[in-house]
């Protein structure tokens, strides 16, 4: 691993940072960070600098980051571009251990100088330098956080093993917002802008060693270096499996191509096919990224035979057709399994898979056919279709789930479709960690991504 | 570059082509066919005409010498006002599916390969599977797979399966061809496969 990679190390698990620009202007960039430094406890030490002030949130303040009397692991820059160069190349005097760039106004508007110049430096002195033209970094472990949006307006995720990779910022802290909310652990985030000085074939490269990181997220829009991605993603992800989204697939092929080929090969076949080749899995949209990461923390399938259980025979059908469409395949009940069944259901009721239980099906019911397919070694994934607008559904149901995936003997998915009432539950159910979808293709594709991530992880681990 | 510079860079790749001759008249295809043998196919040669088919400039299943001239006649008939360097005399190519092999050289990506349905409806099927070169036999067999029309390749409706490792080797032949010659774009289209092998009907590159 190069040096500037290795180095990262000090930008995520800081022991000290310091934050250039840092203002006493509420609702300023350098206010926002420094505060958010403050108020989440970081362990380390804080340096404010900025030439203006003598001291700022009760913490001394430096004119520059030499001026810093111990050792600064990393340094955080919100200042206007121009100055950027020139802080850049005083924290690689001080020996500081990595800097993130927050500012914009570089490549992305043209000003090519003042970004070669930051890549020469940080090349020249093996300094990481995150950004410019970011969100920065977010280390939940650490509590080192350099999103410069209020925490009351954008809540942090809790520590967890999902690294996050993302080139645009917007994308990156509406993710953080939902990774939040839907309980979502993170291991990393790490929104890197123009990728001046580090693209995301470097970020891959330090997640694969990074002991937090299980599974890595990358959203990316286009890249420089497309065989280095390459490379870097065959390698990474055959021990940290990675979900790619890629931005920008409508653009079709070269109007002016003469061949079949450069017709039919649009810009983003190239990624589809190099997707493909490491055997990255790829995900829609962010709502499929989210859909996908809500069944991570559970235990992963052993393959693809879904267990359904339903209080709606239609919703029943839709499901199975999909879990077909999906390529994967409902469940054949062990005879035991299918005694034990027949006892829950009512007498005009018949086990198949889905297991229909009815509309006049009560908790009970639900409660007993969970446990009894929880332990049927011929199903891997239970999935748990909950009308709520049935009369003998009420909230005993949240228990009956949490407890089954508590026991974690195989992931479980939920779909409850409905309005605002059927939507309040469902966002208690995610609350406490159930994952939970509003239609039947959302989480049967979501299960698909688990059950294929798992088989690629299971792959790896025999090598 | 002409077509038969084309097909002769090909074959210095080592690509075996149907046999083909470039004939500049009526009689210089008779006697073209007769050292190919009957049935053949004929076609325009013409830097004016990208699609052959479109403009009526493809005979094919060509039996004897009546045939050929008539054949001749009518696709000069078709392409009047058109630039013709002559018209390709060709051996008829086995009977089989359809595909294109074609390549691409991507901004960031550098060359893929791209194995589709082939034919004169690649652009309206799309049906396509892609790679970045160079690539291995267990590449060539996950992109069959990809392919909607993959059960085609595996012998439908009592055909037997085509030949895989002669499409194999087409298509790491395509991967290194691409690669050595720095090519922009590349279509072999069709090749048709059978359970022996595979024949390379058309072919066109751009650098």
């Amino acid at each position: 691993m190069e040096p500037k990679i290795r180095k990262l190390k000090f930008v995520f698990e800081p022991r000290s940072v310091a934050i250039v620009g840092a203002s006493p202007t509420p609702n300023k960039i350098g206010n926002v960070l420094i505060r958010n430094f403050i108020d989440t406890h970081f362990p380390g030490k804080i340096y404010p600098v900025n030439p203006k002030y003598p001291e700022l949130a009760g913490l001394k303040c430096y004119a520059k980051v030499s001026d810093i009397p111990g050792a600064v692991d990393c340094a955080i820059i919100a200042t206007p571009a121009e100055t950027v160069p020139g802080i850049v190349k005083d924290c690689a005097a001080k020996k500081a251990g990595g800097v993130v760039i927050l500012s914009g106004g570089f490549e992305e508007v043209g000003r090519n100088d003042l970004a070669e110049e930051i890549k020469r430096i940080s090349d020249e002195n093996d300094l990481p330098v995150i950004g410019p033209n970011c969100l920065g970094i977010f280390n939940p472990y650490t509590k080192t956080d350099s999103i410069f949006l209020p925490m009351y307006k954008l809540e942090r995720p809790k520590p967890g093993g999902i690294a996050f990779i993302t080139q645009s910022g917007a994308v990156g802290s509406t993710v953080i917002d939902l990774a939040a909310y839907y309980g979502v652990g993170i291991s990393k985030f790490i929104s890197y802008g123009n990728g001046t000085a580090l693209d995301e074939s470097d970020y891959l490269e330090y997640l694969l060693q990074d002991k937090e990181t299980e599974a890595i997220i990358l959203y990316i829009e286009g890249v420089k270096d497309g065989r280095k991605l390459l490379e870097t993603m065959k390698k990474v992800n055959k021990t940290k499996p990675i979900i790619a989204l890629k931005a920008g697939k409508a653009a079709g092929g070269q109007a002016a191509a003469r061949s079949h080929t450069g017709n039919i090969a649009g810009s983003y076949l190239a990624y589809h096919a190099a997707f493909k080749q490491a055997k990255v899995t790829e995900a829609g949209g962010i709502e499929e990224v989210f859909d996908f990461v809500k069944m991570t923390s559970q235990p992963k399938p052993k393959g693809g035979r879904i267990g359904v259980i339903t209080n709606g025979g239609g919703i029943g059908v839709l499901t199975a057709d999909c879990i077909e469409s999906e390529g994967l395949a409902l469940a054949q009940f062990s005879e035991e399994t299918g005694k034990e069944l027949a006892k829950i259901l009512p007498a005009y009721g018949t086990v198949a898979n889905p297991l229909d239980l009815v509309a006049d099906a009560g908790i009970e019911a639900y409660e007993k056919a969970i446990d009894v397919m929880l332990n049927d070694s011929g199903i891997d994934v239970l999935l748990v279709i909950v009308l709520l607008q049935t009369p003998p559904i009420d909230e005993r149901i949240i228990h009956v789930l949490t407890k089954a995936l508590d026991e974690k003997k195989k992931p479980i998915a939920t779909i409850s479709i409905g309005g605002a009432y059927t939507e309040s539950y469902r966002k208690i159910l995610e609350s406490k960690g159930v994952p939970s979808y509003s239609s039947p293709r959302a989480a049967v594709k979501a299960i698909e991504r688990f059950v294929t991530y798992s088989m690629y992880a299971r792959q790896l681990k025999k090598r | 570059m002409t077509l038969i510079d084309d097909f002769t860079l090909l074959e210095k790749h080592g690509f075996r082509l149907l046999p083909y001759y470039l004939a500049r008249d009526e009689n210089g295809a008779v006697r073209a066919a007769e050292r190919i043998g009957y049935p053949i196919a004929l076609k325009i040669v013409s830097p004016d005409v990208e699609h052959k088919t479109d403009i009526g400039g493809v005979r094919v299943g060509i039996k004897n010498e009546q045939a050929l001239r008539n054949a001749f006649n009518e696709i000069l008939t078709n392409a009047k006002g058109k630039r013709i360097s002559g018209l390709l005399v060709q051996k008829m190519a086995r009977k089989g599916v359809e595909l294109i092999l074609g390549g691409k050289k991507d901004p960031q990506f550098g060359h893929m390969i791209v194995i589709g349905l082939g034919g004169i409806y690649v652009e309206i099927f799309r049906d396509i599977s892609a790679r970045i070169c160079p690539i291995t036999n267990q590449d060539v067999d996950e992109m069959i797979m990809e392919l909607k029309a993959h059960p085609l390749l595996e012998g439908a409706r009592g055909k037997k399966p085509i030949n895989k490792g002669a499409l194999e080797k087409l298509a790491l032949q395509v991967c290194r061809f691409m690669m050595k010659e720095d090519l922009k774009e590349l279509d072999l289209n069709p090749v048709v496969f059978d359970e022996n092998g595979c024949d390379i009907i058309d072919a066109r590159f751009s650098r």
